[in-house]
């Protein structure tokens, strides 16, 4: 298990070449096996011809002799027959006789004459006509000299087998050494190959792990492979989808860069009816003055409704360096930050002669550890959008709940009913059909800080008519001060 | 019959081929003693009926034909059919050349063709001079002495100044034997049983000594041919063997590998050289007479000294039967002892 673990964690441009090799040496063994086994056959057999023709030349020549009884005609037949049988290296040949004695063998200091045949000799024979000694590469056969149906003697030869096994082993290296070159050849050639054949993939890995790290690069044509196929079809894909993600990417930052020029086209509009709502009364104050200005009474209340009217425009300024300044936002959340937005409705709520219901328990010094900056703007997208959506001189509501783990802002309104996608950005675990759909920028704004603050939104039909928007954030810890205002 | 003459000659005219060879062996049919071992396939012409090559079967009938009608011819050796020259194991030679040599020559001095007639065994050669199927054989002195009323004295071979040769004992050359009585007990090699040299010496030794070959020696056989005995005594086939001393003398300047696997353990006294005779009923016939008179002149021919130099012999004389009177000795010893 271990080692197929191992094995798998070779590179498949090593593991195919090795495989190669192995199934090589595997094919090269069965057929060496093969060859070598026919050759034995073959040898066998070959050989298996020449010692019977031999021993029938040796029967011919001394069964006239053994039958005599004469050992001189028996050794000098056999001495004779091993000059004639070269082919088949004779190393020894012993004639008995009828009653199992030596007549005569080639080598008489060795087996004489008249002596018992040796155990050895009689014993060494197997079934084929030819039994070998492989460790002494020694072949031995015998034959039994019969005349008229009779058993006068028996012939028993030893010959040299040296270069059968010679060719045998000359005929194994030869196929080791051939199998050897063609294993190492082809595994090369598989290393190559394969080398070859997975280049394109890790092409394709490099620049995918590289996109897995936040650069999605597209393939250089250079890396295509020359030929159309599945490969270049791949990497057309892989491309395609680079130049798709970048153009999200760029649409998103576009959304984003919009997003901001339209709070700012609000801000500086809104901005722009705050300071120019006193403005008709300052005016009217200055005339006043300029006619009546020497009438104590009439003076002094011209004055004192210019100094009003610039503190109006001097708190509508306040609540959007508030609001807008960055480094101001990151604060906790605080009751100031809701009463920004009370002042900054106020113009528009006024322009619509609508009236605001406004529930908020929040003493001044509590502060929760929420950011305070994008909940007075998402307080204030929730307040514009319900005033949008209720018709002149209908109320709107603002109603702020704290309990020690959360805090509860629901915005209600008498209009017709949140549209579908509204509620969807607001609600659905998955907005992104509806931002791209390209309604409700704010209310994406007011998303975005609920998933910030790990909180959640709900949208449901008021008392009276209209919707009521609910935000719930949950808060970790509440401020210290609180606690103490609390005691 | 007519064509077996010319046939011969045909096959005797020069060196020997596949063919002559075959003709040759079919006629001097114990090519075993005459012609060496490793030359010819002594076995299988021994033996022509059994195992005779298929390519040769043909001329091979042809030619034990002859022989058999040769050996069973009724009657005497006539003129028709050239003169018949026998010859034994005594002789030394495994040489084609020395018989091709020595065919011719006495061809040449007696007139006529001379077929030379060979046979396994002494007594083949030695049953057919006396049945007078030969004009005259080289032959050994113990059947001489045997048939010695039968038989013409023709001449005797001269080797080293004498016409006188011995017979060795013979053990192999590692052995350390001084005396020939440490032989007791071997496997014993005899050449011939009406061999001088290769069995008399050695049995009349014995019989002097009350002793016999079969209870002196655990076991004895015969080789037919001197040098069969050299070889079975090198191989260790025999632990000692009776052997012409002429033969292995001149065997050991021709195959001292071989010779040299032994050792004499005994000379005998000088004998009578194995002499060639002639049946006693042919003494009128004139080739006897130029038979005899070519053999001693032998040394003064040129063919002849050529024939002379390859059997390592001096030359032939005329000698008297009482040369063998020795040999008669020993029959006689192996005769009283029993």
């Amino acid at each position: 298990m271990n080692l197929l673990r191992r094995l798998r964690a070779i590179p498949v441009s090593y593991r195919v070449p090795i495989l190669v090799a192995l199934l090589m040496v595997a094919i090269s063994a069965v057929i060496s096996e093969r060859v070598l086994d026919r050759l034995s056959r073959t040898q066998e057999a070959f050989l298996d011809g020449l010692a019977g023709s031999y021993l029938d030349g040796l029967t011919a020549a001394v069964l006239p002799a053994v039958l005599r009884g004469d050992v001189w005609e028996v050794f000098d037949a056999l001495d004779r027959s091993q000059r004639s049988y070269q082919a088949l290296s004779p190393i020894e040949a012993v004639v008995t006789g009828a009653d199992g004695r030596v007549l005569a063998a080639t080598d008489p200091t060795r087996v004489p004459s008249y002596s018992e045949l040796p155990q050895a000799h009689a014993s060494r024979y197997g079934a084929s006509t030819v039994t070998f000694d492989r460790e002494a590469d020694i072949g031995f056969a015998h034959r039994d000299l019969v005349y008229q149906g009779q058993k006068i003697g028996a012939i028993h030869t030893a010959f040299d087998a040296s270069h059968v096994f010679a060719e045998r082993r000359e005929i194994l290296a030869t196929l080791l050494v051939t199998n050897a070159v063609l294993a190492a050849i082809f595994s090369l050639g598989g290393f190559l190959l394969v080398r070859r054949m997975i280049e394109p993939m890790r092409v394709l890995e490099d620049h995918m792990r590289a996109a897995a790290r936040g650069v999605a690069e597209p393939i250089p044509s250079r890396d295509f492979p020359s030929r159309d196929g599945e490969v270049a079809s791949l990497f057309h894909g892989y491309n395609a989808l680079v130049h798709a993600e970048r153009e999200r990417a760029n649409l998103a930052m576009q959304l984003a860069e919009e997003e901001k020029l339209a709070s700012l086209g609000r801000l500086a509009s809104g901005m722009a009816h705050e300071i120019n709502n006193p403005l008709g009364g300052l005016f009217n104050a200055i005339d006043t003055l300029k006619t009546h200005g020497r009438t104590p009474g009439v003076r002094d209340t011209s004055i004192s409704l210019i100094e009003r009217g610039l503190n109006g425009i001097r708190e509508v300024v306040e609540a959007a360096l508030a609001t807008y300044r960055p480094e101001r936002s990151a604060r906790p959340l605080c009751a100031d930050d809701l009463e920004d937005a009370r002042v900054l409705m106020k113009p528009e709520l006024r322009r619509r002669r609508q009236r605001l219901d406004w529930q908020v328990d929040w003493p001044d010094g509590v502060v929760v550890p929420t950011p305070g900056g994008p909940v007075r703007q998402a307080v204030l997208n929730l307040l514009l959008n319900a005033s949008a959506a209720t018709p002149e001189a209908g109320a709107i509501g603002l109603r702020v709940e704290r309990t020690p783990d959360r805090l509860t802002i629901s915005v209600a309104d008498e209009g017709p009913g949140m549209p579908r996608e509204s509620v969807a950005m607001l609600c659905d675990e998955d907005p992104g059909p509806a931002i791209r759909a390209g309604r409700g920028l704010g209310l994406w704004m007011v998303r975005r800080m609920v998933d910030a603050c790990g909180g959640r939104a709900g949208v449901e039909a008021g008392p009276s008519g209209g919707s009521v928007v609910t935000l719930v954030l949950p808060m970790r810890e509440v401020a210290r001060d609180e606690r103490s205002h609390a005691a | 019959m007519s064509g077996f003459p010319d046939m011969l000659r045909r096959r005797w005219s020069g060196k020997p081929d596949a063919a002559g060879n075959c003709g040759f062996r079919s006629i001097s049919t114990d090519r075993k003693a005459i012609l060496s071992p490793g030359r010819t396939k002594d076995l299988t012409a021994r033996y022509p009926a059994t195992s005779q090559g298929l390519d040769r079967r043909s001329a091979l009938a042809l030619c034990g034909s002859a022989v058999v009608s040769l050996a069973l011819a009724p009657g005497r050796a006539s003129a028709q059919d050239g003169f018949k020259f026998g010859l034994t194991p005594v002789f030394l030679s495994n040489d084609l050349e020395l018989l091709a040599l020595l065919r011719a020559y006495l061809t040449e001095a007696i007139g006529e063709p001379v077929e030379l007639v060979s046979r396994r065994t002494y007594q083949e050669i030695t049953a057919l001079l006396v049945a007078g199927q030969l004009h005259a054989a080289w032959i050994c002195g113990y059947p001489y002495v045997q048939f010695k009323s039968e038989l013409d004295l023709v001449a005797t071979p001269s080797w080293h100044g004498k016409p006188l040769y011995q017979s060795y004992l013979i053990a192999a050359a590692g052995r350390p034997t001084g005396r020939w009585q440490e032989l007791k007990g071997d496997i014993h090699a005899f050449s011939d049983p009406d061999s001088n040299s290769g069995f008399l010496v050695t049995r009349a030794l014995l019989a002097e000594n009350g002793l016999k070959p079969e209870g002196f020696f655990s076991r004895s056989f015969y080789t037919y041919g001197h040098r069969n005995v050299i070889r079975a005594v090198a191989s260790g086939l025999a632990q000692s063997g009776s052997v012409d001393g002429y033969v292995w003398d001149v065997m050991r300047e021709m195959e001292p590998a071989l010779v040299d696997q032994t050792r004499i353990v005994r000379r005998s006294e000088w004998l009578g050289f194995p002499p060639v005779a002639s049946p006693r009923a042919l003494a009128g016939d004139p080739r006897i007479a130029r038979l005899k008179e070519a053999l001693t002149a032998m040394a003064g021919h040129e063919q002849g000294r050529k024939v002379l130099a390859l059997l390592r012999l001096d030359g032939f004389v005329a000698a008297e039967p009482a040369l063998f009177d020795t040999i008669a000795a020993k029959v006689d010893a192996v005769r009283r002892f029993g």
